[in-house]
């Protein structure tokens, strides 16, 4: 005989009242059997149905209506509640206020953050499904490129990628071009993403206005075409409707508009769409055969059934294949798949979550002082309380009734806080558009609203939740007793916790705020290998269009240098192509007399081409050997490290060498060791590098460094000048002191550190605040034992030292226990700090003595004022 | 109380779980009710609603019921009988009334007749 499914019928008899089980069991039971007589599954499956849909709501056990007759005056009270408290609590005005603004600030600055992160790190990217949207890089051989996690990609691998690789819907390559823009107001340089064919289709992006490129527009003598941006639209051509067939002239040569992309695709992150011009890439077919030089960027979107790791598999199986087809080029070079908004917030995702805890730090600081203040009213209404309780309301009711006013309060703050957070991301927003990656996009959407509603019922719970349970707890009769004498000293456990706690996550805070502090100072005081100190930079790019062949392009920096050199307080002036902490060109390197290896063995040095004078200028000292000079053809020098790396302890002075990337057959000769220099982050060591003077490769200097005797701005017009004089059509950009260009570098750590300053300073304020008015509180209660004692002859000292023993003893234990928590979070800190350790004593132990002698101070008013109790007065009152 | 003079007004679903009652005079427990529902109204109702209707009902005072004997079909449990009070069939007379005389004359419209 069938049976109801066993599973079902157990879950049933569970959830069943026993006044209902037999009778619903055995009702399904018998209908089940008539049923499974025609079909058994079919049985099976309405037996499910009918026993889910009881145990959704199974029919009410009349011995279960009392409870529901007590869960209905939550409901019934809440609106009582709601209105008695809003009367408490305008009778009580400035006890009110304190508490919003003390709950504003905190749940504002909670809300400012989460803003930003909401921006930078929840918000999808505006395209298409950006999920699906991926990058690829190289993966470089890790001896060459120790610390390297990615690479960009050469033109021949990536069309080998395309070709082959079977889980992607599209990928396209681009690369950045800089274009000379003249016509109309002067001469201006405008960088423009050039891309390959599929780029728009891969984005899947539509233009506001024309069209996007055609395949057949990436091919060269066909790629006079151009896209530009909304803002572009709006700037150069006053947003005119008929812009699509007018022309730009882009290095002196005439490209037609054939489109314009709409705001939303202008990501200011995202180099490929943060540009105003988009030209297509047309490659020649040499171009697009370049293997080993691996200089452009690819997009691709996944297909939409495909995550990024089994991409990832598919690339390095190609890669594989690849290594084995053109090992001269590829051996040692993988690929891998990164998702795009992984690939543009990547490195400010830890300092965001680092501020986000700091933040929500300061908010539960504010909690504890809100607390503690609504403690002290809890106390000061308990006859109240005791009146209510007698009259016959539970624990509960009371419970409740505070908790409501704690809650009206904390939202209350909210909406403070939200109108707060919303004046600040206004102002912060510009601020923070060159430190952090989308933050043009921070604003308060639904999300940061719905963030702002759950922290303020969360911090008015948390800031509640104690004194409604201490208050619920009153002794009755104690309470109505006439005078109620003992009322101030009441709850001083849990006043004393509440210091723990403020002191505890203020030395957390704090600790953070000086690690992040000494790192950044020990970055500023990093020694980059070279003077900053006078230093002015101005930026040139010289169109290889006009500049053509490499005489007419070296002949435009050297007339430039020694036309900069004539200017009154100008001690030295050389072209560089990148600046030092900027990046730049890194190769491989080939010594005359040794056999070129296969790329993933071969070394691989930062490469900078230079005038002469720039060493001068940059202050980088020559160690061995001497400086190019003007009369030098094709000349090298190298950094100590590199000289380390390529000769060991050999003499590289004379010997010969090939950047067989530039060409194989072009030796240059090593004349001079110079010091070494940091060529890209302040953070990590200096790169091995050579600096490479030649007549026969100009091409890319684009810097102008000069030293200057003098401030360095004071003579920027006059340099500037000087340039466009040489050439008019010529763009002068970034004139700005090398100082700047390092101050620039340390942005987002200086944002941090800014950030994480004014949260500690705002969380001692809370904390120091809160030990006074715990202090206070305190010695008002106890002000009857201090007036005996001195009627007794004890000395104002001792009632001092009485008052500071009780301030100071849950300060020390909440030093100890932020000693501990800073210890437990310091791994975290310790990813967005160089220099200096998260756990550096001398910091902890500074912070510490600092915390203490602020909490001392707090503790001196009440203790002065005790020791100022008259005996004669307090004990009259009794 | 409210009902003492005019029998209460009855939602959709008790009129139809009194009327299954009614209709099965003697042998009305729950899951015949939820079957007499289901064959002559189409709605395939859940267990629990007949029961908390029922029961609903009971504590109205429209209602009686009691418990029959154990029967093997339902693994040996018992049933729970209902039958109507004098007030549940004055209920449901009541809504049985408004309805007709609320839909007399509208056939033609309905498309009922």
């Amino acid at each position: 005989m069938l049976h109801p499914p066993d599973l079902a019928a157990r879950l049933l008899s569970r959830r069943l009242s026993p006044e209902w089980r037999d009778y619903v069991l055995g009702d399904l039971e018998e209908e089940f059997r008539a049923r499974a007589t025609r079909s058994a599954p079919a049985a099976r499956r309405w037996y499910w149905r009918q026993a889910l849909r009881c145990l959704a709501k199974p029919p009410r056990s009349s011995a279960s209506t009392p409870q529901t007759a007590a869960r209905d005056p939550f409901m019934r009270t809440l609106i009582p509640d709601l209105r008695y408290a809003v009367r408490v609590l305008f009778r009580a005005p400035s006890f009110a206020a304190a508490v919003i603004v003390v709950l504003a600030l905190g749940i504002g600055a909670n809300t400012a953050i989460f803003s930003i992160v909401n921006a930078v790190l929840l918000r999808p990217l505006p395209f298409e499904e950006p999920a699906r949207l991926v990058r690829l890089f190289h993966v470089p051989p890790q001896d060459t490129f120790p610390g390297m996690p990615t690479f960009s990609v050469s033109p021949a691998n990536f069309y080998d990628w395309q070709r082959s690789a079977r889980l992607f819907d599209g990928m396209a390559i681009y690369r950045f071009r800089p274009f000379v823009l003249s016509g109309g107001s002067g001469a201006q340089e405008v960088v423009s993403a050039a891309v390959g064919a599929g780029f728009f289709d891969v984005l899947q992006a539509r233009p506001a206005l024309g069209r996007t490129f055609r395949a057949d527009e990436d091919a060269p003598g066909r790629n006079r075409v151009v896209i530009v941006s909304d803002g572009f639209w709006k700037r150069q051509f006053g947003a005119a409707p008929d812009v699509v067939g007018r022309s730009l002239r882009l290095d002196g040569n005439a490209y037609t508009v054939v489109g314009v992309m709409p705001p939303t695709f202008s990501v200011e992150a995202w180099g490929a769409t943060a540009q105003d011009l988009w030209v297509p890439l047309a490659y020649t077919d040499k171009e697009r055969a370049v293997r080993e030089n691996h200089n452009a960027q690819v997009i691709a979107r996944l297909r939409s059934d495909v995550t990024a790791e089994q991409a990832r598999s598919e690339m390095e199986q190609i890669s594989k294949r690849l290594e084995a087809e053109y090992p001269a080029a590829n051996a040692g070079w993988g690929a891998t798949v990164v998702p795009l908004q992984e690939v543009l917030v990547g490195d400010v995702r830890t300092s965001l979550v680092v501020l986000l805890a700091a933040v929500g730090l300061v908010l539960l600081i504010a909690c504890a002082n809100v607390g503690n203040l609504l403690f002290t009213r809890a106390l000061t209404r308990r006859k109240e309380i005791a009146i209510r309780s007698a009259l016959g309301a539970g624990r509960a009711r009371v419970f409740q009734q505070l908790l409501v006013e704690s809650m009206l309060l904390a939202v209350a703050g909210g909406v403070l806080g939200l109108f707060l957070a919303r004046l600040t991301l206004e102002s912060s927003a510009k601020l923070l558009a060159a430190q952090l990656p989308r933050a043009e996009e921070v604003s308060i959407d639904t999300r940061v609203l719905l963030f702002a509603l759950t922290a303020s019922i969360i911090t008015g719970i948390l800031a509640g939740m104690m004194p409604a349970l201490r208050a619920g707890r009153a002794d009755l009769n104690e309470a109505l007793k006439e005078g109620g004498r003992n009322e101030a000293g009441l709850g001083v456990r849990t006043r004393r916790v509440l210091i723990v706690c403020e002191v505890a996550l203020s030395l957390v805070l704090l600790m953070a705020a000086g690690v992040m502090v000494r790192s950044l100072l020990a970055l500023r005081n990093v020694d980059a290998g070279f003077n900053p100190q006078n230093v002015l930079t101005l930026r040139v790019s010289p169109p290889e269009t006009r500049y053509d062949t490499p005489a007419k392009y070296l002949a435009f920096f050297q007339t430039a240098v020694s036309r900069i050199r004539a200017l009154p307080g100008v001690e030295a002036a050389g072209a560089i192509d990148d600046l030092p902490v900027l990046g730049g060109s890194q190769q491989p390197i080939v010594l005359e007399g040794r056999a070129e290896l296969l790329p993933r063995d071969q070394p691989t040095v930062a490469v900078r081409k230079i005038t002469p004078g720039y060493l001068r200028a940059m202050q980088i000292p020559i160690i061995r050997g001497r400086d190019v000079a003007d009369g030098d053809k094709e000349v090298m020098l190298v950094s100590r490290s590199a000289a380390r790396l390529l000769w060991g302890d050999g003499d590289p002075i004379g010997r010969r060498v090939t950047l067989p990337l530039e060409s194989r057959t072009e030796f240059r000769e090593v004349i001079g060791i110079v010091g070494d220099v940091k060529q890209g982050d302040l953070a990590e060591p200096a790169a091995p590098s050579v600096y490479e003077f030649t007549q026969s490769l100009p091409f890319g200097l684009s810097t102008v460094v000069i030293r200057t005797a003098v401030p360095p701005m004071s003579i920027a017009t006059q340099a500037a000048e000087t340039l466009r004089a040489m050439d008019p059509e010529q763009p002068v950009e970034d004139i700005r002191t090398m100082e700047a260009v390092l101050d620039e570098t340390l942005r987002s750590q200086r944002f941090s550190a800014l950030l994480l300053g004014l949260f500690a300073a705002v969380a001692l304020t809370l904390a120091s605040v809160g030990i006074y008015s715990v202090l206070s509180y305190i010695v008002r209660g106890r002000s009857r034992e201090i007036g005996i004692r001195t009627a007794l002859g004890a000395r104002a000292t001792d009632v001092v030292r009485l008052v500071i023993v009780e301030g100071m003893t849950p300060t020390l234990i909440g030093i100890g226990a932020g000693v501990v928590a800073s210890l437990a979070s310091g791994k975290l800190l310790q990813k967005v700090v160089y220099g200096v350790s998260a756990w550096d004593p001398l910091t902890l132990g500074g912070v510490a003595v600092g915390l203490t002698v602020v909490a001392l101070i707090a503790t001196l008013v009440p203790a002065y004022r005790a020791s100022r109790v008259d005996p004669l007065i307090v004990l009259r009152g009794d | 109380m409210w009902f003492k003079g005019q029998p209460p007004i009855l939602g959709d679903f008790e009129q139809l779980v009194l009327l299954g009652v009614l209709r099965l005079k003697n042998d009305a427990y729950g899951a015949a009710i939820r079957q007499e529902i289901h064959e002559r109204s189409g709605r395939d109702v859940s267990i629990n609603a007949v029961y908390t209707t029922l029961d609903r009902l009971e504590t109205k005072g429209l209602l009686h019921s009691w418990s029959g004997e154990p029967t093997p079909q339902r693994g040996g449990r018992r049933r729970k009988f209902y039958a109507l009070r004098p007030s549940g069939l004055a209920a449901i007379r009541q809504a049985y009334h408004a309805f007709t005389s609320m839909t007399d004359g509208l056939e033609g419209r309905l498309g009922t007749k």
